[in-house]
């Protein structure tokens, strides 16, 4: 499931490369696109001034490619890159990176060790292409010896794996940058209304002025089905884990591409994808992914937040 | 595992802003561990120098986290002035005793006679704390305590409310229980006994109490998007002491409708005066339906109350106020109340010389037949710290009916007016 | 207490009811829509005319009393 602005009826781009940042006109407000972390990145702007709005375009794009580019386990020689193939030798990381990992490890105790960045590697097995690939269990097991956080040696801010270990920020990568994002359009032009739309992930810092809310329209899983609803946000954000991209499709079952850490299998009776409003793209994302995690229990534990969320299948 | 789950949020929110440097910039983060305060100051007077009230209010409020939530109120008030005390006005001047016994005061020839209300301080405290019972359950407990010269009030509540629908429906029960101990000045007169001179308290006795339950029963529905629907069902049953011990009636004669005269040993009352009568028990029914609905930005507030007791009285009260944003921080508010009341069975104007005493009998104009209505306006203005000021003047106005039998000469029920102007500013700390 | 008024207004509740979903409650959510907003000049209101008239509140509890009435 993906949240895309419904609000965005002009589609012609502007500027140079298919990498460059857009920006256009609609109706009462300005539409910035480009492209980061496999997704169309979106910023909406209040009705200001065309060079404040690029000014903070450009400022949000350059965050979002500096995040992918340090934090991005397809890139080398940038320090997820050092850390994955350190091969057992300990690294030094700086302030931002030693929150991140300090924010994964809390996310690891909170979800009782579903949630855990060492289990990337499992990709050795898993490939989410929509095939009927489906690993066979010794495959699997195979991996989790190198997989959980238990094994990893962590005083900030020195960060040791054993060898073979890897990190992955996948699952919590997208939301830091939005709420970065969100923070870096609110230093540059305050109270105006920004929205930032990474793929799905979205935060609204401020109300816009005319008091009227960003409307954000939910495609249904089934690429066949209507638009499933619309979300009116005035301000907080939304992110959602769902598998309608990435999954197998074996027998007849479907295989999320949400991995328990601690078996290696993706989640049983999981919704087919969570959506969760929160006050942080972070603090929504981790909801999300947690109630995945929860797998049958999914509703349950959203609602015993007192949230508002909606599922899909 | 339950446990666990249930302060998931809190450790989310902060593990999140320790990622992001700091703290949330949002609503709902910023209400955790802030006091927010909501005061005002209002005056109120009545005109032809009868009732002048100031008081002075602070209530505070603190979000505790996981929705629990810790209100407190402090209100003093000041009244001087005096309020119609049920005797008629008549063509001469009146003289009467005070509730002391200890002097005596003059109503002119053709005022309205208004009882000697003393310079009274009121102070009120009222707290309550509210929480969630599992998911869908909030309860809700709280107790209150007011004192003043002559009157205590010990009070305490208790309510359950639960979602339904996605929490567009609450229902709601609540349960209050309060206890009233009245000290009259000179003592609590013995209900239909005369006035009596200077100096007597042979009528008057000590002190009384009073206590009352109040039951309710609600329902919140969320009728759409835009409007939000609120139904209360109250039932309150008060016992013991609920005569007013300064309210008195004249006694008339039948044919010509003046106070039968009365010559006083010393200093005393002039006429023949009855202090009332009112039941030991009081059973109110009532009904109150409200509703919000926001026109885009502005939003309209509208309300309607009918009460109905085992005193015969009769209320409708419909009330409307339309919230009205102006420029960006400014509001306006435009205010709009109704309300008709049908005497209590024993409300008498006057008693009659010479027939038997009715076993209750009350002049106060409170428990007349009346029309009742306030127009006012408020208007409110944001500040950069996000703190709001306002300011409301209201105008009431009642005007009543004496029942035609009751009407022998001089009857009138005394209408009342009075000019209301609150100044507010709400604050976080 | 006249049941009719009840049944009529519990009637027109049910029936005036949608169903908003959790992410259509932006409006709902303002501060100025709940029901009990300005409790300061609610309370302040109910005292006036409990001192004044022989009917008072329906909103709920919290009030204390007092020798008015």
């Amino acid at each position: 499931m993906v949240a895309r602005a419904t609000s965005m009826r002009t589609g012609v781009r502007k500027g140079a490369g298919p990498r460059a940042p857009a920006l256009m006109w609609s109706s009462d407000h300005w539409v910035g696109q480009f492209f980061s972390m496999a997704s169309l990145c979106e910023v909406l702007i209040e009705d200001v001034e065309e060079r404040i709005a690029r000014e903070m375009l450009v400022a949000i794009a350059e965050c979002a490619w500096q995040i992918e580019a340090r934090y991005s386990r397809y890139r080398s020689g940038n320090l997820v890159h050092r850390i994955n193939t350190a091969n057992g030798a300990p690294v030094e990381l700086d302030e931002e990176a030693a929150n991140l990992i300090d924010f994964a490890a809390r996310l690891t105790q909170l979800s009782g060790g579903a949630f855990d960045i060492t289990c990337g590697i499992l990709r050795k097995a898993w490939t989410f292409d929509g095939s009927d690939r489906v690993p066979t269990r010794s495959q699997v097991d195979e991996l989790l010896p190198f997989i959980g956080w238990d094994k990893v040696r962590w005083q900030r801010p020195i960060l040791q794996l054993r060898p073979g270990m890897q990190i992955d920020f996948g699952g919590i990568g997208k939301e830091y940058a939005v709420d970065r994002a969100a923070a870096l359009a609110d230093a540059l032009a305050p109270n105006v209304s920004c929205l930032v739309n990474f793929g799905g992930d979205i935060a609204v810092r401020h109300p816009r002025r005319d008091g009227k809310p960003w409307c954000i329209g939910i495609e249904a899983c089934d690429a066949e089905a209507e638009h499933v609803g619309t979300i009116r946000l005035r301000s907080g954000a939304v992110a959602t884990s769902g598998d309608s991209k990435r999954f197998l499709l074996k027998d007849g079952k479907r295989y999320s591409h949400v991995l328990d850490a601690r078996t290696g299998w993706p989640v049983e009776n999981a919704p087919r994808s969570v959506t969760v409003l929160a006050d942080t793209c972070t603090q929504a994302g981790t909801f999300a992914t947690l109630a995945l995690l929860a797998g049958a229990d999914a509703r349950s534990f959203l609602e015993a937040q007192r949230l508002e969320f909606w599922l899909q299948g | 595992m339950s446990e666990e789950r249930k302060n998931i949020s809190a450790a989310v929110a902060a593990a999140s802003c320790s990622l992001l440097g700091t703290a949330s910039p949002t609503v709902g983060a910023e209400d955790l561990e802030r006091w927010s305060f909501d005061t005002a100051l209002l005056y109120y007077a009545e005109d032809d120098d009868r009732v002048q009230d100031v008081s002075a209010t602070i209530a505070a409020q603190r979000d505790f986290g996981d929705d629990r939530l810790l209100a407190m109120t402090l209100s003093v008030d000041t009244l001087t002035g005096a309020s119609a005390s049920g005797a008629i006005a008549l063509d001469r001047p009146q003289t009467f005793t005070s509730p002391s016994g200890n002097k005596v005061y003059l109503t002119p020839a053709g005022e309205v006679p208004l009882d000697d209300t003393f310079l009274d301080t009121r102070y009120a405290f009222n707290v309550s704390w509210s929480q969630p019972l599992g998911r869908l359950y909030t309860f809700t407990a709280g107790a209150g305590f007011s004192t003043e010269y002559d009157y205590t009030h010990l009070g305490a509540n208790l309510g359950l409310s639960r979602d339904f629908n996605k929490r567009n429906t609450t229902l709601s029960l609540g349960l209050a229980y309060s206890q009233d101990d009245i000290d009259p000045v000179g003592g609590a007169p013995i209900p239909l006994s005369e006035m009596r001179d200077v100096g007597d308290l042979g009528n008057k006795l000590g002190t009384d109490s009073k206590d009352i339950v109040d039951v309710l029963f609600g329902i919140t529905q969320v009728l759409n998007r835009t409007t939000v629907l609120r139904v209360n069902y109250s039932y309150s049953n008060a016992s013991g002491y609920l005569n007013d011990p300064y309210k008195i009636l004249s006694v008339v004669d039948p044919t010509t409708g003046e106070t039968l005269a009365r010559v006083p040993t010393g200093e005393g009352p002039t006429g023949v005066y009855l202090y009332e009568s009112r039941p030991d028990s009081r059973v109110k029914h009532s009904l109150y339906t409200e509703v919000k609905h926001a026109f885009g930005a502005p939003v309209l507030h509208a309300a309607y109350r009918y009460m109905t007791d085992d005193w015969e009285i009769e209320s409708h009260t419909l009330e409307a106020r339309l919230r009205w944003p102006i420029a960006t921080s400014s509001l306006i508010e435009p205010q709009l109340r109704f309300s008709t009341q049908s005497e209590a069975e024993f409300y008498r104007a006057s008693l009659l010389a010479g027939e038997p005493l009715p076993r209750f009998a009350s002049a106060d104009f409170r428990l007349g037949s009346f029309d009742a209505t306030t127009i006012g306006l408020k208007f409110g203005q944001r500040t950069a710290s996000g703190n709001e000021w306002s300011t409301r003047v209201e105008y009431y106005r009642q005007s009543g009916e004496i029942p035609s039998g009751q009407v022998i000469a001089h009857e009138q029920y005394p209408d009342l007016s009075a000019l209301i102007v609150q100044f507010g500013y709400r604050f976080r700390m | 207490m006249k049941p009719n008024a009840l049944l009529l207004v519990v009637a027109l509740v049910c029936s005036g009811c949608a169903n908003v979903e959790p992410w259509e409650r932006d409006v709902l959510a303002r501060p100025e829509m709940s029901l009990d907003a300005d409790p300061v000049d609610a309370a302040l209101d109910d005292h006036i005319y409990f001192s004044k008239e022989a009917s008072s509140g329906g909103r709920g509890f919290g009030g204390g009393g007092c020798g008015c009435n």
